[in-house]
């Protein structure tokens, strides 16, 4: 058993996006659903954060199935070009939980341009938040039109920060074409369930 | 005598950061020392460099790698298993062995295994050499050798037929560029003092390798408290951006 022989979710975006907060709402789904489930944090900065993520998970995941992963400050490198100590910390998982279905790999907050390597996620999400401008879709960062899935999230926030949906669902369509894009609040769970879906049919059923 | 290309190409290749090994996520003590405010500047950056190679990276691993190209060179398994066992007892610190193995078990992965795949053996001594890495990278992958970096490093080094000083000036060489390039990332260093700090470790470099390629096994040791205690700090350390 080894990375090659598990699901792997990779959750990427920028700082701030609601990376963490959508892996919250898609772990106790999965695990609902009858699913092992692993969960690779990158780029937490203490051990403290560490504990806090096994805690948030210790009704749903085994202690040891939940990781922080270092990235040297370059998290799309963890990611993108040498995913080699991800794929170490799954290959633990795998090591010690052999009927292991799927990891969830977050990266550490980054910039548009950061997607994933095919050989760590075989399903790739890209999380945006409203809040970081209406403008971003258009940047057409690779993050943004290569993922798998787009979740444009914080949709709560549009109003505050002067952000039209409209615009930024106009723009992404644009963008992306054909490829799927889901509008989220992670903090009161809309969108959560469609983005479930994604996941479920792409990639467990896949 | 001059390096053969291929060799060549293969020191560049394992001196090189886009070598994906995880390199780049080790710092071996040195987050701590930032983190402590005991790395202020270029000349201390330049003096714990030159400290590490003299007390780590010579009597150490320069050690392992050479004994282990060597074991590699003769055939002989049980002699690398030794070296490698050896070095897993004198790295102290959990973080540095941890380091180590895992960058040594990807680079079984990418160089051993993984390019052995295919092709079937030239002639006899070609079947002894790819025999011998699938051996090592077997051995590595079920667990029953720790896997260092540099004692895989030196049987990669002698698979494609890098002389032994060369392998290990390659990875004092990059064992200096991966802290340095810590150091920017986690101080505030510019690019060109860098440089300074990487020319005037050359020497260092130069002299360590020279002294210990031809050590015996048995010399094989680090002495490097401090480092060490930074090392082991760091497991619980109030920001971690490293995983040593």
């Amino acid at each position: 058993m080894g990375y090659r022989d598990v699901a792997k979710v990779g959750i990427g975006g920028p700082v701030g996006s609601g990376k963490t907060a959508l892996v919250r709402r898609l772990v106790p789904a999965l695990v609902e659903d009858g699913n092992e489930v692993g969960v690779i944090a990158n780029d937490i900065m203490t051990q403290e954060d560490a504990d806090v993520f096994r805690e948030s998970f210790a009704d749903l995941v085994p202690a040891d199935l939940v990781e922080g992963v270092e990235t040297g400050a370059c998290p799309h490198t963890g990611i993108r070009e040498d995913p080699s100590m991800n794929l170490a910390a799954i290959d633990e998982f795998t090591e010690r939980h052999p009927d292991l279905d799927v990891v969830i790999v977050e990266s550490g907050g980054d910039n548009l341009a950061a997607t994933f390597n095919p050989e760590l996620a075989d399903y790739f999400l890209f999380v945006i938040s409203v809040a970081e401008g209406e403008d971003i879709p258009r940047k057409r960062g690779p993050g943004v039109t290569q993922a798998d899935l787009l979740v444009i999230n914080k949709t709560d926030l549009a109003p505050h920060v002067d952000a039209d949906l409209d615009v930024i669902e106009r723009d992404t369509t644009e963008v992306r074409g054909d490829d799927p894009f889901v509008f989220t609040n992670c903090k009161d769970g809309s969108g959560v369930g469609e983005v479930i879906s994604h996941v479920d049919r792409e990639v467990l059923f896949a | 005598m001059e390096t053969e290309p291929g060799a060549f190409l293969t020191a560049l290749r394992l001196g090189d950061s886009f070598l994906p090994v995880g390199g780049y996520t080790a710092s071996y003590g040195l987050e701590q020392y930032i983190n402590e405010d005991r790395i202020e500047d270029g000349d201390d950056l330049r003096a714990l460099l030159a400290a590490y190679l003299r007390r780590v990276v010579g009597p150490c691993e320069t050690v392992a790698l050479a004994n282990a190209h060597a074991a590699a060179r003769a055939g002989d398994l049980d002699r690398l298993l030794a070296v490698d066992e050896r070095l897993h007892a004198v790295t102290m610190p959990r973080e540095f062995r941890e380091s180590s193995t895992k960058a040594g078990a990807k680079l079984c992965e990418v160089l051993l295994a993984g390019e052995l795949e295919g092709g079937e053996p030239d002639d006899e001594a070609d079947a002894d050499r790819e025999g011998f890495a699938t051996a090592v990278a077997d051995a590595v992958d079920r667990d029953e050798t720790p896997g260092h970096y540099p004692v895989v490093f030196g049987v990669v080094a002698a698979d494609r037929g890098l002389p032994r000083l060369e392998a290990c000036l390659t990875h004092a060489y990059s064992f200096v560029t991966g802290l340095l390039g810590a150091a920017q990332r986690l101080g505030r260093f510019g690019h060109t003092e860098i440089q300074t700090v990487l020319a005037d470790l050359e020497p260092v470099i130069e002299a360590v390798c020279e002294r210990h390629v031809d050590d015996d096994v048995a010399a094989m040791t680090s002495f490097a408290p401090l480092a060490e205690i930074m090392g082991m700090r760091h497991e619980r350390a109030g920001r971690r951006l490293f995983m040593s």
